[in-house]
C-alpha cells in the first residue's frame, strides 16, 4: 500500500519498575493512511498513550522498546538518532496532549509559547530544506551528467540548466510569498471590517478611533505588484478618506448622557462599505498569477516591466515562454536522468537479490551463528542494499531505507538474548524454588514470582530472516513492475517535490508575521479577543481555552501527522464539538493524518475512519467505525459501548466490573477474560488470535472461533443498534 | 424587601431554594440572578459550558463563597444572603429622590410663589429616602449577621463531591483520616464510633475495610472518586452537590460511579445537585435540568421535556453538540451555533425568566415567548 504514511509493526514496549517489568504494549501493529483518522480507544492504562509517545520518541526513561518498528518517511522512528527525531517531532508529527495544565509553561506568556516553536523551527527548516533541495538537485545533476554522456549536451550546459532551475525557482517563490502576505492582509481586513460594520449595525460598543487606526495600518500593507496592480490610486484615496474620518471622529452623545460609540458618520460608513464590497472583493477575486512560470520570465528578463493588470494574459505569456525556452528541454533531460538512475538501481537490485539469498542461507542454515561473522555478513549486505537505492525516487521506499537498521537491530537482539536468557532462567528457577520452599514451610506468601523474560532464539533468528524476506519481496515486485513505470509522471513529480522544498527555503517568518499567524490561529481555534489574550499567562485561561492554545501550538508547524491524546476529555460538549469540527476541518484542508486517542466512543464516531480498540497493551478489535459501532464483536467493545449512556438510555448502565489486570503479570489467556461475563474456559488458557470477520474488520476473541458457542451481544447495545438502524433507515426513505 | 417579593418557602416539598443568586468577582458576573429550587429527593442537573458559572453556583450554595446578591434557603432557613439587592435598592432610591428634588427645585426657580410648598415636599422626600436607606442598611446588617452565624449543623447537611478526585484528596492523609475529618471537625471524639462509620461507608461505596489505612495515591481514579463520595456521604447529608463527579474518569469507570450514585440516592434518599457538562450523563441521571449560559439561567425543565422540546437557542445548540456512538448520524450531524447577538434582539424588550409551558422556564422576551408558545402548540 503506497499511501501508508505511518506503519507500526509488532511494537512491544515495557517499563522497568521496582516491582518488575510492566508490559505496556504487547505486540501491536497498525497503519495510518494519508488523510485518514485512526482512533485508538481504550481505558487508561491500556497502552494507548504509550504507543503515541513511542511514535514521537518521548517515552519515559525507564521504558524498554522490546521490538517492532515505526516506519515513517523511509525511516524507522525507533532507531533514528535524537537529532533526526528533532526534525520530525513537532514538525512532521505533532501532538495534542491530554492535560492542558501541564503542557503549557506557567511563566511564559501565551503568545511567546505559540510563536516560539514557529520561529525556531522556521530557522532550522530553512536550512534543512536548503540541504535537501541541494542534495536532490545534486543527485539529479549527477544522473543527468551520466545520462547526458549519450547525448549532445556538454557538462557545462547541464550545470547551467540546473542552476537556472534552482535560481528561478527561488525567485518565483519570493514573488509568491510577497503576494500571499498581501493577500492574507486583504482577507483579514475584509473579515474585520465585516465584523465592525455588523457590530455597528447591532449597536454594540465600539472603539472607533483605535479600530480605524488598525484598519488603516492593515490596508497600507495590502500592497503587492501582482495583487493590487491598477488599484493603487483607489487604495490611496480610501486611506486618505479613512484618515480624515478618524481624525475628525467624535462619538455623539445619546439621550442617557453616554456617548453612542456605534454611530458612524455617513461618509465613514459609505467608505467602509465601499472598501469591503467593492475594492477588497475585486482585489481578492482577481485570478492568481502562476508564479512558477512568471518567476522564470522575470529571471530571464529582469529589466522588462510587466503589465500586471491582466493576470490571465500574463499567465499565458509566461507559460508559453517557459515551455518554449526551457521547460520542455529540462523535462526531457530530467526524464532521461530519472530513467538512467532507475535502470542503474534496477541492476543493483538484481545483484542484491543474490546477496539476500546468500544471507538468508547463512541465517537459516548455520548451526551456530557467531557474532563476528554475522557482523561482517550484515555489514556487507547493508552496503550493497544502500547502493541499490534509487535516490531520485521522491516517494521514499521505507523498506530499503530502513533495511540496514532493522537488520542490525534484529541481529543485535539475537546476541543480547543469547547472553541474557540463561541468566533469566536461573533467576526464575531461584525465585520459584524460594517460593516453593516457603510454601512448604507453611508460610503465607503475598508475592508472585516475576515471570521470566526470555526469548526463543529460533524466533529471533527468524526475525532476521523476515527482514531479509521483506526486502526481497519488495525488490522482486520492483523488478517486475519496472516496465510499467511512467517516467514522465515521475519527472513532473520530482519537480513538484523540488518546488515544495524551495518554498520552504524562502519562507522566512519574522516576529511580526509569527504574531499575526499566532493570532489568526488563536482565532481559528476559537479564542475570543486573541489580541488581548496574546499577552496573557496560562493561568488567566480557563481549561477549555488552555486546550485550545495547546491545539494552536500543535498546528503551528503544519504537521503531516497529528496525534491527539484525549484532546477533548477536559472540555465540555459545545467546545468539544467545536474542537472536533476544527480538527476535522484542518484535517481536510491540510490533508492531515490523525491518530486520535480517547476513551470516549461517542467522540470517535464523529471523527474516525478506522478504530482500534486496545486493552491491556493489545489491539483486541480493529475495523472501520461502521464495523465497530454497528457490529461490534469483542466482549470488551460491547462492555465499553454499554457502559456509556446515550440519550435514550433509561435502564441501569452495565459497568465493567473490576479493574484492568496488573501488567507486571500479564494474564496467560485473553487479558479481558477476568472481567468478561462471556469468557469461555479457553480464554483463561490461550491467547486468542485475531479472527478476520471481514476485509476491514477483525477481533481477537475466541467467541469468533467456529467451535465457540453462539453468544449474543448485550441487550442494551442490541437495542441501540436496532434504534440506530431504524433511524438510518428512515432517513433513506 | 425579599419577604414581600417572594412567597414563603414551602417546607417539605422544596429542600433548597435559590433566588436571584448573584456572585460577582469584581466586574465579572460569574453568576447573575439565578433562581431555581430543588425538591426533596430529586436530582437537579445543572449544565452549561465551562466558565458559565455552574460550579460557582454550587460553591456559593455550600458557602465556599459568600454570595454577592440574592438568597439561598435550605429547609426554609436562609443560609446565604447577598447584599447586592439592598445596595441596588439604596442606589435606585437615591437616584429617584435626586431626580424628584431636582425637578422640584427647577419648579421653585420658575415659580417663586410655589417655593414654600416645594420645599416641604423636598423635605418629605428626603425623610422618606433616609427611612428607606436605614431600612435597607438594617437588612444588610441582618444579612451579614446571618451569613456569619449560619447554623453549622444545617450547612453540614449539604455535602460536596469535587470534580478532580486527585486534587481533592489530601495526599498526606490516609483514607480513614480523609473520611473521618468531617466528623472530627464536628467534635466527635469516639474513635470506635468513627471507625465504624468509616468502614460502614467504605462498604457502601464499594471499597473494603483494608483500604482505610492506605493513602490516596494507591488508588485508581474511579476508586479515588469513590473515596470522595464516601467522605461526603459519611456526614449523612440530605443533599449532595456533585460538581462534575465523573468527567475526569474513564467511560467504563464513569458507569460504575453513576451506578453508585444512583444506588446511594435510593438507599439514603439523597437530593442531588448534579453539575456536569456531559449531556448524555445528565439526561440519564437527572429529573430536572437547568441550562446556564454566561452566568444566567436560560432554560429549566424536566429532563425529558428539555430534550424533547428545547426552546432557547443556546439549549438547542448545546443539544446539537452531543456526540453519539453512531457514525452515520455523526457524519450528517449539523451543529447549531449560538450567537447571542444574532439570535436575540433585546434592544427593545428586556428578557426575563418565565414559565412558557408549565414546569418549563425560559429566559426570553415577550415576542420570543409568543414564538416558543406557538412552536409548542404547533
Amino acid at each position: 500500500m503506497a499511501n501508508n504514511i505511518l506503519e507500526v509493526k509488532n511494537l512491544k514496549i515495557s517499563f522497568r519498575t521496582n516491582s518488575g517489568t510492566v508490559k505496556a504494549v504487547r505486540n501491536i501493529s497498525f497503519n495510518l493512511q494519508k488523510g485518514e483518522t485512526l482512533a485508538i480507544v481504550g481505558e487508561s492504562g491500556s497502552g494507548k498513550s504509550v504507543t503515541s509517545k513511542a511514535i514521537l520518541g518521548i517515552l519515559a526513561g525507564n521504558s524498554i522498546v522490546e521490538g517492532g518498528e515505526i516506519l515513517y518517511d523511509g525511516r524507522d522512528l525507533l532507531k533514528i538518532t535524537e537529532e533526526e527525531m528533532c526534525k520530525i517531532r513537532g514538525d512532521k508529527i505533532s501532538m495534542i496532549f491530554q492535560d492542558p495544565l501541564s503542557s503549557l509553561d506557567p511563566i511564559v506568556k501565551i503568545g511567546k509559547q505559540i510563536t516560539e516553536a514557529m520561529l525556531l523551527k522556521n530557522k532550522t527548516n530553512r536550512k534543512r530544506a536548503r540541504a535537501e533541495f541541494n542534495t536532490t538537485l545534486r543527485y539529479l545533476k549527477e544522473a543527468m551528467l551520466a545520462s547526458a554522456a549519450r547525448t549532445d549536451k556538454s557538462e557545462d550546459q547541464i550545470a547551467e540548466m540546473i542552476k537556472t532551475f534552482d535560481d528561478f525557482n527561488i525567485l518565483a517563490i519570493r514573488l509568491e510569498n510577497s503576494y500571499n502576505a498581501a493577500r492574507a492582509y486583504a482577507e483579514e481586513l475584509k473579515a474585520q471590517l465585516e465584523n465592525f460594520l455588523y457590530m455597528a449595525e447591532k449597536k454594540q460598543k465600539l472603539d472607533v478611533k483605535r479600530d480605524l487606526g488598525e484598519y488603516i495600518q492593515t490596508l497600507g500593507r495590502v500592497k503587492d505588484d501582482f495583487l493590487t496592480a491598477g488599484y493603487d490610486a483607489q487604495l490611496a484615496s480610501t486611506i486618505a478618506t479613512l484618515e480624515r474620518c478618524r481624525s475628525g471622529y467624535k462619538a455623539p452623545i445619546g439621550k442617557d448622557g453616554k456617548p453612542q460609540t456605534y454611530v458612524l458618520s455617513a461618509e465613514l460608513t459609505e467608505a467602509l462599505k465601499d472598501l469591503v464590497e467593492n475594492l477588497l472583493t475585486e482585489i481578492l477575486e482577481r485570478p492568481q498569477p502562476n508564479f512558477f512560470r512568471i518567476g522564470y520570465y522575470v529571471y530571464k528578463n529582469p529589466n522588462v516591466v510587466l503589465d500586471k493588470r491582466d493576470i490571465n494574459a500574463l499567465n499565458e505569456m509566461a507559460v508559453k515562454y517557459l515551455d518554449e525556452t526551457y521547460m520542455a528541454e529540462f523535462i526531457k533531460y530530467e526524464t532521461m536522468a530519472i530513467r538512467y538512475s532507475a535502470e542503474k538501481s534496477l541492476e543493483c537490485k538484481k545483484k542484491v537479490l543474490d546477496e539476500l539469498a546468500k544471507a538468508r542461507d547463512y541465517f537459516l542454515n548455520t548451526p551456530r551463528i557467531e557474532k563476528g561473522a554475522t557482523k561482517e555478513v550484515v555489514a556487507a549486505l547493508c552496503k550493497v542494499v544502500e547502493s541499490s537505492i534509487d535516490r531520485l525516487e521522491y516517494n521514499k521506499d521505507n523498506i530499503a531505507y530502513t533495511f540496514s537498521s532493522s537488520l542490525k537491530t534484529a541481529a543485535n537482539k539475537y546476541f543480547t538474548y543469547e547472553k541474557l536468557n540463561p541468566k533469566e532462567e536461573r533467576r526464575y528457577a531461584r525465585q520459584s524454588a524460594k517460593r516453593e520452599a516457603l510454601i512448604a514451610r507453611g508460610k503465607k506468601i503475598d508475592w508472585k514470582v516475576v515471570p521470566k523474560n526470555v526469548y526463543d532464539l529460533e524466533d529471533l533468528r527468524d526475525d532476521c530472516v523476515s527482514v531479509i524476506d521483506r526486502l526481497e519481496r519488495k525488490y522482486k515486485a520492483d523488478i517486475e513492475n519496472f516496465e510499467s513505470r511512467d517516467f514522465d509522471k515521475n519527472a513532473v513529480g520530482l519537480i513538484d517535490y523540488l518546488k515544495a522544498h524551495a518554498s520552504e527555503v524562502v519562507y522566512k517568518i519574522t516576529k511580526r508575521m509569527a504574531k499575526e499567524k499566532a493570532i489568526k490561529l488563536m482565532e481559528e481555534v476559537g479564542i475570543p479577543e486573541p489580541r488581548t489574550r496574546y499577552n496573557q499567562y496560562p493561568f488567566e485561561f480557563s481549561g477549555g481555552m488552555r486546550q485550545r492554545i495547546v491545539i494552536a501550538i500543535a498546528l503551528v508547524a503544519n504537521p503531516d501527522i497529528l496525534i491527539c491524546d484525549e484532546p477533548t476529555t477536559a472540555l465540555d460538549v459545545t467546545i468539544q464539538s467545536q474542537i472536533l469540527e476544527l480538527i476535522n476541518k484542518i484535517k481536510k484542508e491540510r490533508q492531515l493524518s490523525i491518530i486520535f486517542i480517547t476513551h470516549d466512543l461517542g467522540v470517535v464516531a464523529n471523527m474516525a475512519d478506522r478504530i482500534g480498540v486496545m486493552y491491556a497493551g493489545k489491539i483486541v478489535e480493529y475495523g472501520t467505525s461502521e464495523d465497530i459501532f454497528y457490529s461490534p464483536a469483542h466482549p470488551y467493545t460491547w462492555a465499553l459501548l454499554s457502559s456509556m449512556p446515550d440519550l435514550d438510555t433509561n435502564e441501569k448502565l452495565e459497568a465493567i466490573p473490576g479493574t484492568p489486570p496488573n501488567m507486571i503479570y500479564p494474564p496467560v489467556g485473553d487479558a479481558f477474560a477476568e472481567r468478561n461475563k462471556y469468557a469461555l474456559k479457553v480464554d483463561f488458557e490461550v491467547q486468542p488470535p485475531m479472527f478476520k470477520i471481514s476485509e476491514t474488520h477483525s477481533a481477537a476473541t475466541w467467541l469468533l472461533h467456529p467451535d465457540a458457542p453462539k453468544v449474543d451481544m448485550p441487550k442494551i447495545i442490541k437495542e441501540r443498534i436496532a434504534r440506530m438502524n431504524e433511524k438510518g433507515g428512515n432517513e433513506d426513505v | 424587601m425579599s419577604d414581600k417579593k417572594y412567597p414563603e418557602v414551602q417546607t417539605g416539598e422544596v429542600l433548597l431554594k435559590v433566588e436571584e443568586l448573584s456572585q460577582h468577582f469584581g466586574p465579572l458576573k460569574a453568576v447573575d440572578k439565578v433562581s431555581f429550587d430543588i425538591k426533596k429527593g430529586e436530582v437537579f442537573g445543572l449544565v452549561g459550558e465551562s466558565g458559565c458559572g455552574k460550579t460557582t453556583t454550587g460553591r456559593t450554595i455550600i458557602k465556599l463563597y459568600n454570595p454577592t446578591g440574592g438568597n439561598v434557603y435550605f429547609k426554609g432557613q436562609r443560609i446565604g444572603a447577598g447584599l447586592l439587592g439592598y445596595k441596588e435598592a439604596i442606589k435606585s432610591a437615591n437616584a429617584q429622590a435626586k431626580e424628584e428634588v431636582a425637578a422640584l427645585e427647577a419648579d421653585s426657580k420658575a415659580n417663586p410663589d410655589k417655593k414654600a410648598e416645594n420645599d416641604k415636599t423636598i423635605a418629605e422626600i428626603n425623610a422618606k429616602l433616609k427611612e428607606t436607606i436605614s431600612e435597607n442598611k438594617k437588612a444588610m446588617a441582618r444579612a451579614k449577621r446571618e451569613n456569619a452565624n449560619v447554623d453549622r449543623d444545617l450547612v453540614t447537611q449539604i455535602q460536596m463531591i469535587f470534580q478532580d478526585p486527585v486534587a481533592s484528596l489530601n495526599p498526606r492523609m490516609t483514607v480513614r483520616e480523609i473520611i473521618a475529618e468531617g466528623m472530627v471537625i464536628k467534635g466527635i471524639k469516639d474513635k470506635k464510633y468513627i471507625d465504624e462509620q468509616v468502614y460502614d461507608v467504605l462498604d457502601k461505596v464499594g471499597l473494603v475495610r483494608e483500604h482505610a489505612g492506605r493513602y490516596p495515591h494507591e488508588f485508581s481514579g474511579g476508586q479515588k472518586q469513590r473515596i470522595g463520595i464516601a467522605r461526603s456521604v459519611v456526614m449523612r447529608p440530605e443533599m449532595i452537590i456533585a460538581d462534575e463527579p465523573v468527567s475526569a474518569l474513564d467511560v467504563s469507570v464513569q458507569a460504575q460511579v453513576i451506578n453508585l450514585l444512583n444506588e446511594l440516592r435510593e438507599e439514603l434518599g439523597l437530593t442531588i445537585l448534579f453539575i456536569a457538562h456531559d449531556l448524555s450523563v445528565v439526561k440519564y441521571f437527572s429529573d430536572r435540568i437547568g441550562v446556564m449560559y454566561f452566568g444566567k439561567m436560560v432554560e429549566l425543565a424536566d429532563s425529558d421535556e428539555l430534550f424533547r422540546n428545547p426552546m432557547h437557542p443556546y439549549t438547542r445548540s448545546l443539544l446539537s453538540a452531543i456526540p453519539l456512538p453512531d457514525p452515520n448520524y455523526e457524519k450528517t450531524r449539523q451543529r447549531i451555533t449560538y450567537a447571542p447577538l444574532r439570535d436575540h434582539d433585546y434592544s427593545v424588550e428586556k428578557p426575563s425568566f418565565r414559565e412558557v409551558v408549565p414546569g418549563h422556564f425560559v429566559l426570553c422576551s415577550d415576542s420570543e415567548e409568543k414564538k416558543y408558545r406557538e412552536s409548542v402548540e404547533g
